[in-house]
């Protein structure tokens, strides 16, 4: 690895500690999303 | 459009122009006028980002198309949030750790100048074409308040836009766009509010959202597998997951707002933020074109709703084959309003017998309904208008300018051209930044002063705004906007993606193999595109799929000479 690449640590996110707790929070956020318009689709269909 | 619309209307585009200007001083390096220095906040790449995505477009197509054919258009944005986590696990460390100023840049460091030159073509190739398709959406407007042609607003406003990215840089773009979203949030509230205030008092929102479902406008999740069929929840998870990882994976036009990030951090929450908050979006404004045909439940709509074809195909020549379609269309309009009366009356009565009865016949009315604007549309046809005509993008304007109060109308205009102003300028700008950095930067002019290279971005950014003005007459050939911006990008976005893939996961590809593989990819999709019926939403897959196996299969046949360095890690 070039050193410039050392320059830019991946920091951590500012919330849920962790990146892999953000992004799995994206896609439980997906999930209910998804949820959500199937109702929608159902109830006035 | 009366005077209080017109002081609204300059007001609003003077007022972004300005902010714009104001944001973009100093943007007099290269460095600062194609990447702002490196100093963007999330918040502000993120509304950049969709500001760029709700463009004029956006308004004026995505509300037809839910007229038209429902809500599950939004389906097609369920993939987005999955490739957004898969980009900021990945490539936005990695294009923020090589420092590069074009996502093809990278290519070079990991394969070869051809394998990044041919990238680049491609990217050049595909949003050339696709600012076209941006500049012709508010030509369609200024076309049905004002009668003007498409080619001379078109040309009007590419020339405005050329002049204002010119001066301004990426720093400017991206506050401009900031402005906008607000704007045009606001504009899309304010829009709905007028929808509710314009229903007749009985009916309420329930029974909106009823009228609506009852004809099939609220299909927002369809199950239903399909390789023909263009929005179901699999093409969209699948399929829109592809387009949306080669969209701001591959080109430059979202690749260069989060490489203008103050961080990585920066650029990834950009990315997650935009994730969240584009499929509630998209349902919004779909939602509204859905609320627009229970309005016209209630109020006649036009056979067609493109006013210059309306008022050809009524000329005394044409009465004879245009009077026996309108009167079908209004007695089944009258059919259709009647039963939907009948179907609010019994909701609030609760008598489930009789709502069931009313929603069959107002169903079968509405069958009517559009069986007579097929026919209308044919008679456009069949008279000397565009073939394959469709009127989808003229549905909300022609709302919007029929029924909208003074001043309202105006605010809606200057969002829509403002909104194209903002987003054909970042896609000029990434245009502009290929031409420069990979083309004539590498292999014309290697070793010019910093000046020199400023001086030829703004010349090429002149030069694409010229290109897309060009090709944006092809709008009108490809029906529905917002599907044709859409089938341009997937024609290319896959050996694009392909190619990415290969960078970042295949360590023993070479540059040839890639090179191969990327053009393999582009037949394969040509060929998915002219030959069979598939989705264009599948066309990623196809492309991404056949790149890495042809890239890999050339590899092994022809290794490299020597080992590809590794920057990736």
């Amino acid at each position: 690895m070039p050193p410039g690449q050392r320059e830019m640590p991946d920091e951590p996110p500012p919330f849920l500690g962790t990146w892999p707790r953000v992004y799995t929070a994206v896609v439980v956020y997906l999930a209910f999303l998804i949820a959500l318009c199937y109702v929608f689709t159902r109830a006035f269909s | 459009m009366r005077p209080l619309d017109w002081v609204v209307l300059v007001g609003s585009l003077a007022s972004i122009i300005a902010y714009g200007l104001y944001r973009g001083r100093g943007s007099n390096t290269v460095d600062r006028y194609l990447l702002a220095g490196r100093s963007m906040p999330w918040y502000a790449m993120a509304l950049s980002i969709m500001a760029t995505q709700a463009s004029a477009i956006t308004f004026i197509s995505t509300t037809g198309q839910s007229y038209v054919d429902g809500m599950r258009f939004v389906q097609f944005y369920f993939g987005m949030p999955l490739a957004m986590v898969a980009l900021s696990a990945t490539v936005v460390p990695i294009f923020h750790r090589a420092k590069v100023y074009t996502a093809y840049e990278y290519l070079e460091n990991r394969f070869d100048a051809k394998t990044r030159a041919l990238a680049s073509v491609i990217f050049l190739m595909q949003r050339g074409l696709s600012v076209g398709l941006t500049f012709y959406a508010p030509a369609i407007v200024l076309s049905i308040i004002f009668g003007w042609p498409d080619r001379l607003t078109t040309a009007i406003i590419g020339v405005t836009v050329v002049l204002y990215t010119v001066t301004g840089g990426i720093r400017t773009v991206t506050w401009t766009d900031v402005q906008q979203m607000v704007i045009i949030l606001f504009g899309l509230v304010v829009a709905l509010v007028m929808i509710f205030v314009l229903l007749p008092r009985q009916v309420s929102f329930l029974d909106a959202l009823h009228l609506a479902g009852s004809a099939g406008k609220l299909n927002a999740v369809t199950f239903h597998f399909d390789w023909n069929d263009r929005y179901n929840l699999w093409s969209g998870l699948i399929g829109g997951m592809f387009l949306a990882l080669s969209y701001f994976g591959c080109d430059q036009s979202q690749v260069q707002r989060y490489l203008t990030g103050k961080s990585i951090t920066q650029s990834k929450l950009s990315l997650l933020f935009t994730a969240m908050a584009k499929i509630p979006m998209q349902f919004f404004i779909l939602f509204i074109g859905a609320m627009v045909f229970v309005f016209y439940i209630f109020e006649p709509p036009p056979l067609v709703f493109q006013r210059v074809e309306y008022n050809r195909i009524r000329q005394p020549e044409l009465r004879a084959r245009y009077d026996p379609i309108a009167a079908r269309y209004q007695e089944a309009f009258a059919r259709r309003k009647a039963q939907a009366l009948a179907m609010v009356e019994a909701r609030h009565t609760a008598d489930t017998r009789a709502e069931r009865e009313a929603i069959e016949n107002y169903r079968r009315a509405q069958q009517d309904v559009d069986s007579a604007r097929r026919q209308g549309a044919s008679l456009v046809e069949a008279t000397g208008g565009e073939k394959g005509f469709r009127d989808t993008n003229y549905i909300f304007l022609s709302f919007v300018t029929r029924y909208l109060p003074t001043g309202i109308v105006g605010l809606l205009i200057a969002v829509i051209l403002a909104a194209t102003m903002s987003s054909s300028s970042g896609e000029i700008n990434s245009l502009a930044t290929v031409s420069v950095v990979d083309i004539y930067r590498r292999h014309f002019r290697k070793d010019a002063t910093d000046r020199h290279y400023l001086n030829a971005s703004r010349v090429a950014t002149a030069f694409w705004g010229a290109y897309a003005v060009a090709f944006a007459g092809l709008g009108k050939h490809l029906g529905s906007l917002i599907e044709a911006v859409n089938i341009v990008g997937s024609l290319f976005y896959g050996s694009l993606l392909g190619v990415f893939v290969l960078a970042f996961f295949f360590k023993r590809v070479s540059g040839t193999g890639a090179f191969v593989g990327m053009l393999a990819g582009e037949a394969a999709i040509f060929a998915a595109f002219l030959f069979t019926g598939i989705s264009f939403l599948w066309y990623n897959v196809i492309g991404c799929l056949v790149v890495i196996s042809t890239g890999m299969a050339v590899s092994y046949v022809a290794p490299a000479a020597s080992a590809t360095p590794d920057i990736t890690r």
